[in-house]
């Protein structure tokens, strides 16, 4: 039974992850399709590059003249394994995608443990602390108050860190802000008042008292922390000129490149739900 | 375990050490000799036939052999593969006479039948080459050669300037285009990595020699890294990693002046211009009584009037920008034109005309003849930071005249959209790149019917009678054989344009560049490319 | 959760400091002192004056009422949706949950930024600054909510099935009285949620301009001032620059202190 309940979640699963990627695709293309600019070229201003531009710009509005011709080119194509032509560079998308997955994830990996690993540290030294928390506050509030970019050119002018290092701190202040909460207030929850008036060490506390009721809340702000880092990286990679996913985003949305931008947001719609399958899952199979 | 957190946070210094100097800079090492710079995209082909766009164009300039060149100090075309040639009377037949032992970067040689096949790669429409539409009627050109060093050209009318038209067609290997990696030029395309960089190397066949007879080019390679990112550029070539940033943003130019004044230079204006034009096509999607603002002079004379372009180029652009008054420049030094009277900084004269045209003060707000308050926007682009101050200066300078500015900055492609399809703005403030000195490459801006006549676009007739005087001026230059009665033509014109101010020009920015002192030979110019004209005379200094 | 009293009442001091700087009778914040631009402190402005010549206390001053109101307001909207939406889908049938969990993931990768230039090309080009600033932090709310709206999710699910509430089912109280009770619960997610969004909001702000919306000139922007910092240009011009990030620090500060659990 249990078996044909977890093969029933498996299908469950993969269904969802179907229908989340066909409503990116469709709602992608609406989106980019009927955004200003889509049929407009900078060249077209330049007399010498005006005619080129003009000519590229009707056999795209030739193609992409009605939406279900669209959908149906798009859907089929993808069905097939084909994401199409790059709009900017007109070669196949995946050629792009395929040296850039490497770049973003290992991006993605060390700047997620680094940000966990700080978070975890700093919180269960101030929550547990008598200190103030004012002091361990302030550099998280910091963090969340520079903007990217200025934290990029603070990085260049002191020639040390990059683009892990600025997604790190970005990601560890947003979690220590939860982290410092939840920890505050599991240090002072009754059953761990008590364990503490008994005299039980800390590693063994945090282990058996505190963790497993604080197990929840950790799994929902990991899939947070996980959306957040995606979103984050885009404007990181643009700023550091990291050739990774988030730069190829960026230059496709300002370029209008539809096929890129359709395979990307596949891309991150997966990175979204898987980031969101794991903690689902333990619930789900109990409460099934 | 009072020990805990002193341990966690070492631990985690040391952590945060090890994964945090990941490099910024993710271009291969320089090597010696080698010339680097940025790019600002990556280019879109290295077929040089097909290069529609400026990146594909600059590297087509370092690695193309041409016939002739057009020297951007000298502003002369010059014989380079061919060694004379010569342009009949009535200006239809061209005749070049090819240098003898002339070499592709492969070692094969090239004859005339290797320029003959590129010229007419370049005319035959399946290619879609951008350099044909200079011909003007590409269809009707024929090409000959005579003998294996000799070749005609024959035009089917006489085209202005057909000289420096030449100096965009590669001469590349009969059958067998390379897209850049077998040339006749300095340089070869060797590597090219996207959005990294492009690498070049020397070709050891090149026929250039230096005065003393030695082979050129003197580097020995060229690396142009992709890289739009101001702070960057900055960054990187104070460490010594580029050579030369073309068109430095004036803030960070001060920036580097503070730390190294002699890597900074201010050559003075360019010819490019910033301006500002009011939407005066019928059709455009904007009230009625806003059309009759934008259509009435007094009512431009007076905007033009009371901008204080003095505080534009000092506050905008740090002091290194000029007062345009003009679409030709004082860099211009064939056609500029002192003695053309523009209207100037006037607050009382621009009021005294808004009143004459039936414009009238109800408080602090102008309002015309009907009641309408004067309320527009300005557009302009996002990416660019010196137009948005300009444009904040532009709204307190019309808010003394009781006019009400929005500045609405938009991304390129929604802004291309507006201005060039939908019309559907009100006015645009934007620069215009000038890369030739001569009028005639301004036909596209100035004749009625063409789409990029900016204030109306493509005008099935000219809507009124100046901009019909426009039209057969500018017709008069581009077929005119007399030099004197070109330049008369385009007085004329820069005077109507002064009368009129359907664009109001305001400032030439200046040519601001900086560059490393290691990096030998150059000879800064007015047009582009304005540092690497004469790419294979630069050298890395201790490298020969 | 009780309010901090001294926090608050510094925040409303600061507030009101900031209201009476700008009601002062001759300061304007769009006034270009075109002699002065960049200038540090003088008496004729404290705090400097900014790259066009504008008083920069005034400025900031205005910006921190009308760029803080704005993020408060969207931030509190936002938190208020994922909280309602997270727990309308934990408690709710099961296939509504699943169906708004699915919505919100393909929320969550769709790129927005499409859709906010398509709101920018539909209003009028002629939109007043204001009201240009309301409709960019009314649309930063309507996009902000998935992303917490997940975790209040997973965060409910998990205390569904927690002990005490079994009890609470057990001994019969309703639904609605259920939900009320799981809410002081969720605060630990809600709280720092907001306070996350306030300075993101202020920023996303500046980063919108870029596409024509945001806070139009002359109206200051504070998330302009601190998109200044990522010029190296500026940060050696003047130390004055600074002061925009700081103010916002501060009442960051304050407003954690505010909502300090006891």
């Amino acid at each position: 039974m249990k078996t044909m309940r977890q093969a029933a979640a498996l299908v469950k699963g993969l269904a969802r992850m179907l229908a989340i990627l066909l409503l990116v695709l469709l709602g992608s293309t609406v989106l980019v399709r009927f955004a200003p600019g889509y049929l407009s070229d900078a060249r077209e201003m330049d007399s010498r590059y005006a005619g080129a531009a003009r000519a590229e710009l009707s056999a795209e509005a030739a193609r992409s003249q009605s939406l279900a011709q669209m959908f149906a080119s798009e859907i089929g194509g993808w069905a097939r394994g084909d994401a199409g032509l790059s709009r900017q560079y007109g070669v196949p998308v995946f050629e792009l995608i395929r040296p850039r997955l490497a770049v973003t994830g290992g991006l993605l990996l060390r700047s997620l443990v680094l940000a966990w690993v700080l978070a975890i540290v700093a919180s269960l030294v101030s929550s547990a602390g008598r200190n103030p928390s004012l002091f361990w506050q302030t550099p998280a509030t910091l963090l969340l108050a520079v903007p990217t970019a200025a934290m990029a050119t603070l990085c260049l002018l002191a020639n040390y860190g990059g683009p892990a290092l600025v997604m790190a701190l970005l990601l560890a202040a947003r979690d220590f802000k939860f982290l410092h909460r939840t920890l505050r207030k599991a240090w002072l929850d009754p059953h761990v008042l008590q364990a503490r008036a008994q005299g039980i060490a800390t590693p063994r506390l945090l282990l058996k008292h505190i963790l497993p009721g604080i197990a929840s809340q950790l799994a929902a702000l990991a899939s947070l922390s996980m959306v957040t880092a995606l979103s984050a990286l885009v404007p990181v990679e643009v700023i550091f000129n990291v050739p990774g996913l988030g730069q190829l985003a960026w230059n496709a949305a300002m370029n209008r490149d539809l096929p890129v931008l359709l395979a990307i947001t596949m891309i991150m719609a997966l990175a979204v739900t898987c980031a969101g399958i794991a903690p689902d899952r333990p619930a789900e199979l109990e409460s099934a | 375990m009072r020990l805990f957190p002193v341990f966690s946070i070492c631990g985690t210094a040391l952590l945060a050490a090890s994964l945090a100097n990941t490099c910024t800079s993710q271009s291969a090492p320089r090597m010696p000799g080698e010339l680097a710079w940025t790019i600002a995209y990556d280019p879109k082909t290295f077929d040089p036939a097909k290069v529609d766009d400026q990146e594909s164009e600059r590297v087509r300039y370092l690695t193309a052999g041409v016939l002739l060149r057009f020297n951007r100090s000298t502003q002369k075309v010059e014989p380079r593969l061919a060694e004379s040639w010569s342009l009949s009377q009535d200006g239809k037949t061209i005749v070049f006479k090819l240098r003898a032992g002339l070499q592709f970067s492969d070692g094969s040689s090239l004859t005339s039948r290797d320029a003959v096949w590129s010229i007419r790669r370049v005319l035959l429409p399946a290619t879609g080459a951008p350099a044909a539409e200079e011909f003007v009627t590409p269809a009707g050109v024929t090409v000959e050669t005579p003998d294996a060093t000799t070749v005609v050209v024959r035009l089917p009318q006489r085209v202005v300037g057909i000289g420096k038209v030449f100096d965009e067609i590669a001469i590349e290997p009969a059958e067998r285009p390379s897209e850049g990696r077998v040339t006749s030029g300095p340089f070869v395309v060797a590597d090219y990595r996207r959005s990294q960089y492009v690498r070049l190397r020397p070709n050891s066949h090149f026929a250039g020699r230096d005065a003393a007879g030695n082979p050129l080019p003197y580097a020995s390679g060229v690396r142009l890294d992709v890289l739009e990112n101001a702070e960057q550029k900055v960054r990187l070539f104070e460490r010594g990693e580029y050579d030369l940033i073309d068109n430095i943003p004036p803030d960070y130019f001060e920036l580097l002046k503070r730390r190294s004044p002699s890597s900074v230079q201010d050559l003075g204006p360019s010819l490019n211009t910033e301006q500002i034009w009011f939407n005066q096509a019928p059709g455009a999607p904007i009230p009625a009584w806003e059309k009759s603002w934008f259509e009435s002079r007094a009512f431009r004379v007076a905007v033009s009037q009371a901008i204080h372009r003095a505080d534009l180029a000092r506050i905008a652009y740090q002091g290194h920008a000029t007062p345009a008054y003009s679409f030709i420049s004082p860099a211009n030094g064939e056609w500029y034109n002192r003695q053309i009277s523009a209207p100037h900084t006037d607050v009382a004269a621009a009021k005294a005309g808004l009143a004459s045209a039936g414009f009238h003060l109800n408080g602090a707000v102008l309002e015309d003849s009907a009641g309408h308050p004067v309320k527009f926007s300005i557009l302009t682009n996002a990416s660019n930071a010196a137009r948005l101050k300009m444009a904040t200066l532009i709204q307190q300078d019309l808010a003394a005249l009781g006019m009400q500015v929005n500045v609405v900055p938009l991304d390129f492609p929604a802004l291309i959209e507006r201005l060039m399809h939908t019309q559907d703005y009100e006015a645009c403030l934007l620069g215009l790149e000038n890369v030739d000195p001569d009028p005639n490459a301004m036909m596209n801006i100035w004749l009625s019917n063409s789409p990029n006549h900016q204030w109306n676009p493509s005008e099935k007739t000219p809507a009124t009678e100046w901009e019909a005087e426009i039209d057969r001026e500018m017709n008069r230059q581009a077929t005119s054989l007399k030099e004197s009665e070109r330049k008369q033509a385009a007085d004329r014109v820069q005077q109507i344009v002064a009368d009129q101010q359907p664009f109001i020009y305001l400032v030439y920015p200046n040519v601001l560049f900086a560059l490393s002192p290691r990096l030998k030979g150059v000879e800064p110019a007015v047009l582009e490319p304005a540092l690497v004209w004469n790419v294979e005379s630069l050298r890395i200094e201790g490298s020969r | 959760m009780k309010l901090n009293r001294p926090a608050a009442w510094l925040l409303i001091a600061l507030i009101l400091a900031a209201g009476v700087v700008t009601a002062m009778p001759g300061a304007s914040y769009s006034h270009q002192d075109r002699e002065s631009t960049l200038a540090g402190a003088s008496t004729q402005h404290p705090a400097g004056t900014d790259a066009l010549g504008r008083d920069r206390l005034v400025r900031v001053s205005a910006a921190l009422l009308l760029s803080l109101a704005g993020a408060l307001a969207a931030s509190i909207v936002t938190t208020a949706a994922a909280a309602g939406v997270g727990t309308l889908a934990a408690f709710g049938p099961s296939s509504f949950g699943w169906t708004a969990m699915l919505v919100c993931d393909a929320f969550l990768a769709l790129p927005w930024l499409f859709l906010l230039m398509m709101i920018r090309s539909a209003l009028p080009l002629t939109t007043s600054p204001a009201s240009s600033a309301a409709i960019t932090f009314l649309v930063l709310a309507a996009l902000g909510w998935p992303a917490c709206a997940r975790a209040v999710y997973r965060g409910t699910l998990s205390l569904k099935d927690s002990e005490w509430l079994l009890y609470a089912r057990a001994e019969g109280l309703r639904r609605g009285q259920i939900v009320r009770s799981v809410i002081p619960n969720l605060i630990p997610l809600l709280v720092p949620q907001f306070l996350i969004c306030v300075p993101a909001f202020v920023i996303a702000e500046a980063n919108l301009g870029a596409l024509g919306l945001g806070i139009g000139e002359p109206l200051p922007s504070w998330g302009g001032m601190l998109l200044e910092l990522d010029n190296s240009a500026m940060l050696i011009e003047t130390g004055w620059v600074y002061f925009p990030v700081a103010l916002l620090v501060v009442i960051l500060l304050l407003l954690e202190a505010a909502t300090v659990e006891a």
